[in-house]
């Protein structure tokens, strides 16, 4: 029997959907820092970036990061240019809304504005740290890469603060879809236990929604 | 009861087929949906224009026959129902109804409302069925089945084949109706033997009939007449994966 396309790259995509879910508390968690007062929060975040960069676990993490950021997008695609093909006369009027969420009707959408957010967010950062380009970012005191000092000019910038925190909507968006739909993606079925998923869903893309919004606010009023 | 129905008319597969209205008069609340289209038909015959296509058998929720889209919703405004047991009282004096066939690329229209839904067949004889000797039928108590197994495998089985899962559903999604037959029988031990082979195949002849993927909107089980769940849409996935592993 051939390999079941509708099942294989559904659960490609919820299986790094839930990865991606994973990496988000850990890169909220890190950001916290930026909370504290400036110059703790300054050594903290630099130590804790350049322990990051110089780990050879870590690397193999981030190499599964974008591994998974790309087959989530590939796989997305390619089963939306199938579902587009499987419907391919549109109703002359559609209430979906009656029986569905918008969110759930437009994850495609919702994805594609995290992407562009993505492709900002890797330009601001990674680009500049990671592969060097751009302007040069200068070492703190302790000759750690002055990583805060990036977040913290650009967080200077409202136009940067208002980009980064507009965009967490759909990310909270297709995250509280996201997270429980990759269990029943992944064939969990426990009646009760789905029922639990559904809340932890809300209550983390809450929370992940509301902590990546409000820090570059935080760092803007600093 | 005056009301005005836009419906989609299409003189065959090939045809590019539009919507038209008709305004329609005489009609009471105590009409069903579908008598106010006969009623409809009747006019039109008497006008000697070409009667509206619609299927219907039973009108009575149980045969899945009937089944469009009406006010951008499956079988109509309200939840879990079939076409035939809507009735004109859900409507006002005045109302647009707007009548559409179920879209999707593995329904493909036939003439007006009436759509080809044999994908559905070809899925259900890929293995909704046990291989049994026929003859009198077993004693009924010679395989003990606990009773919420039994009540799960009824509530599966309680699927009538509308079509109203995959026309409702963004990426028309057969996804609902598969699982319902698969974890009907798999459910009970009656379908053990066959589970594996069962799950792979019918699947896959979903596949193949280009019906999309389920992502979950939940449109489903909102629309489908039997309110059949859509965690046996889950219960599926992970039959997929055992039979993949085990089968």
């Amino acid at each position: 029997m051939a390999i079941n396309q509708l099942f294989f790259r559904k659960t490609i995509i919820a299986g790094t959907g839930l990865f991606l879910c994973i990496f988000l508390v850990v890169h909220l968690s890190a950001n916290c820092i930026l909370l504290l007062p400036e110059e703790t929060a300054r050594g903290l975040y630099n130590s804790y970036s350049t322990t990051l960069r110089e780990s050879p676990l870590i690397k193999i993490v981030a190499y599964l990061l974008y591994l998974s950021i790309i087959l989530h997008v590939v796989y997305a695609l390619l089963i939306t240019i199938r579902n587009r093909k499987a419907k391919p006369q549109k109703y002359v009027m559609n209430s979906s809304k009656e029986n569905s969420t918008w969110t759930s009707q437009n994850m495609g959408l919702i994805g594609t504005m995290i992407l562009l957010f993505i492709v900002v967010h890797l330009a601001n950062f990674w680009a500049r740290i990671k592969l060097g380009m751009g302007e040069v970012v200068s070492l703190d005191a302790a000759g750690n890469v002055d990583v805060y000092e990036v977040t913290s000019s650009l967080f200077h910038n409202i136009y940067y603060v208002i980009f980064y925190t507009v965009l967490v909507i759909p990310l909270a968006l297709h995250l509280h879809h996201g997270f429980k739909s990759a269990f029943k993606t992944l064939g969990f079925y426990h009646r009760k236990g789905l029922r639990i998923v559904a809340k932890i869903a809300l209550v983390y893309a809450i929370i992940m929604g509301i902590g990546f919004g409000i820090i570059p606010f935080i760092v803007y009023l600093k | 009861m005056q009301v005005t129905f836009k419906i989609w008319r299409q003189e065959g597969p090939k045809d590019k087929g539009a919507i038209r209205a008709y305004e329609v008069d005489g009609l009471t609340e105590d009409m069903s949906f579908l008598e106010a289209l006969d009623h409809l038909n009747e006019l039109l015959v008497l006008k000697d224009e070409k009667v509206i296509a619609f299927e219907y058998d039973c009108r009575e929720g149980i045969c899945g026959q009937c089944g469009v889209f009406i006010n951008g919703r499956a079988h109509g405004p309200h939840d879990n129902m079939t076409t035939c047991q809507l009735h004109m009282r859900s409507f006002k004096d005045g109302d647009t109804i707007v009548v559409e066939p179920w879209r999707a690329a593995s329904f493909p229209v036939i003439k007006d409302l009436i759509v080809d839904r044999s994908a559905f067949d070809r899925i259900i004889e890929q293995g909704a069925f046990i291989s049994a000797k026929t003859g009198t039928a077993p004693e009924a108590n010679a395989i003990p089945i606990p009773k919420e197994v039994s009540d799960r495998a009824m509530d599966a089985a309680a699927c009538i084949g509308c079509g109203a899962c995959v026309a409702t559903c963004k990426n028309s999604s057969a996804a609902l109706f598969t699982s319902a037959k698969i974890n009907h029988l798999n459910g009970l031990p009656q379908g053990h033997a066959e589970e594996h082979k069962r799950v792979a195949e019918m699947t896959y002849q979903m596949e193949i009939e280009g019906f999309g993927s389920c992502t979950f909107t939940g449109a489903c089980e909102v629309e489908c007449p039997e309110g059949i769940s859509i965690i046996n849409i889950a219960e599926m996935n992970a039959r997929v994966t055992k039979s993949k592993v085990l089968g």
